[in-house]
């Protein structure tokens, strides 16, 4: 038992030391010296198999912990009964209190598995998620938010958190699997980083492409001349003021057109979340210069002056 | 170069914002059945008059606060709301004018130059604030004048703030912080 500081090893005091946990030793690594002994061991008491039925379940522990979300629960329950003693009369059971067991995190659990109901719509691995709880647990601790639905600090929290891992999703794409507004979403995106004091990155057009071109089905070949043609675009200044989403759309349909696959507006419209008119406006203003805009290398199906000019 | 280019630049007020209190209950529906321009707001419990020399909307409340938006200037206000007060006096109530406040001023400006706002936004990271998806101009809020401007690409900038003085500092504040980021003229 460490009493100052952690066991080491007397000849290597500065090694850190191996825990071999099925065993239970702590091992130095410089010289293999057993430093101490009869560390518990984490690993599972039964081994327990699919097939077999479930009903006595063996295990003495609960579920796994989630310390950094919750409030450190260590509170218990009394469980329903199982013999023929614990039903009245009339069948139904003497102990009937099943409290909550948290009530101050109730609405905070509640989130979490909005949270987790959203993003697994869109398939958003597991470190989004775990970000987003984080960011959400901020949020609710510091109260500033109060008075706002859970879910909508919820979508909130998932787009910044889209946003900080370097995968930004739309507003509209967050609204597709929420049932919030988007300008209630962007009302409470604000008010969030302005509680929490952070500050995000701009977006970009490039962003988006990989998502865009391979839910429309383009080769790589177009997905890389529509991230070039998007980049020169916004370089040159060609579309002020535009949503990068929509300047995305536009270079999306120009490569497509150039290319053997061709997109209409409103299949790229769709996919983007962008009105085919503004894709409209955005391509006329790429149009004059497209000779430039494309990669220098790139093999046209249709040649640049035979482009569709809207 | 000048950090001061007052004498170049237009700082047009555009709206005036003010507030007074006529300190006694006003009846709703008298005003609506007599006043003259007045729309009735049931639902929403106010009565809209609208004046014309002045051009001035004015929201009344039962409680007799008034709050008098779309003048020009805050002298336009102040006359506005003590006429405003004047007609609610001859339909009949024991009108006082009192706590005027200006609240709110809007005004906009135009710069002789475009500006990157992602430029603009990258060096003013906290303060300047730029969601392309949500709104096309950046925020910059000064938060010791309490003063909000919204940055458009085209170079034109709105400016709103608690009186016209703030309005007109804060344009002077941002000008050197814009002619940085501007759009170089010949492309």
């Amino acid at each position: 038992m460490a009493s100052t500081s952690r066991v080491h090893c007397p000849d290597h005091p500065d090694a850190i030391l191996v825990e071999d946990y099925r065993a239970g030793d702590m091992i130095c690594p410089e010289c293999g010296l057993v430093v101490g002994d009869r560390v518990i061991d984490v690993g599972s008491e039964w081994r327990t198999f699919s097939n077999e039925k479930a009903l006595k379940d063996p295990s003495r522990v609960g579920d796994a912990q989630n310390p950094l979300l919750n409030g450190g629960d260590l509170t218990t329950m009394i469980s329903k009964g199982t013999g023929a003693a614990s039903f009245d009369e009339f069948g139904n059971s003497k102990y009937q209190n099943r409290r909550t067991m948290s009530s101050s995190d109730r609405a905070m659990l509640n989130a979490f598995k909005e949270i987790s109901t959203m993003a697994d719509r869109i398939n958003l691995p597991r470190n989004i998620i775990d970000r987003t709880n984080n960011l959400f647990k901020q949020v609710y601790e510091q109260k500033s938010l109060k008075g706002r639905a859970n879910d909508a600090i919820a979508s909130a929290c998932l787009y910044i958190a889209c946003r900080q891992e370097g995968v930004p999703r739309t507003f509209k794409e967050i609204c597709a699997v929420s049932r919030i507004s988007k300008k209630e979403i962007g009302r409470c995106f604000k008010l969030i980083l302005k509680a929490l004091e952070t500050s995000v990155d701009l977006i970009t057009t490039g962003d988006f492409m990989s998502r865009f071109c391979s839910n429309l089905g383009l080769p790589k070949q177009v997905q890389m001349a529509a991230t070039f043609i998007a980049r020169k675009a916004v370089e040159l200044d060609l579309v002020p003021g535009r949503s990068p989403i929509s300047v995305a759309a536009a270079a999306i349909y120009m490569a497509s057109q150039a290319s053997a696959e061709k997109k209409t507006q409103k299949e790229i419209g769709d996919i983007a979340g962008v009105a085919d008119v503004t894709i409209r406006q955005s391509y006329r203003l790429i149009y004059p210069r497209a000779a430039e805009l494309f990669p220098p290398d790139f093999k046209f199906d249709t040649p640049v002056d035979k482009l569709p000019q809207l | 170069m000048d950090s001061s280019n007052d004498e170049a630049l237009d700082i047009i007020i555009t709206n005036v914002v003010a507030t007074f209190r006529t300190r006694c209950h006003l009846n709703l529906r008298t005003i609506a059945l007599e006043g003259i321009n007045v729309i009735y707001k049931p639902d929403m419990g106010k009565v809209l008059m609208k004046l014309r020399k002045p051009k001035i909307t004015a929201s009344i409340w039962s409680s007799g606060k008034i709050i008098c938006t779309g003048a020009t200037s805050e002298d336009d206000a102040k006359v506005g709301a003590r006429r405003l007060a004047r007609t609610l006096q001859k339909l009949g109530f024991k009108v006082r004018f009192s706590a005027f406040k200006v609240v709110n001023v809007l005004a906009v400006c135009s710069m002789p130059f475009a500006i990157r706002l992602i430029d603009f936004t990258k060096k003013n990271r906290p303060i300047a604030s730029y969601e392309p998806e949500l709104h096309p101009a950046a925020t910059y809020r000064i938060k010791h004048i309490k003063a909000t401007i919204q940055v458009f690409s085209t170079g034109s900038i709105t400016v709103t703030g608690p009186n016209v003085q703030n309005v007109a500092s804060a344009v002077e504040q941002v000008y050197p912080l814009l002619f940085e980021c501007q759009k170089p003229r010949c492309k």
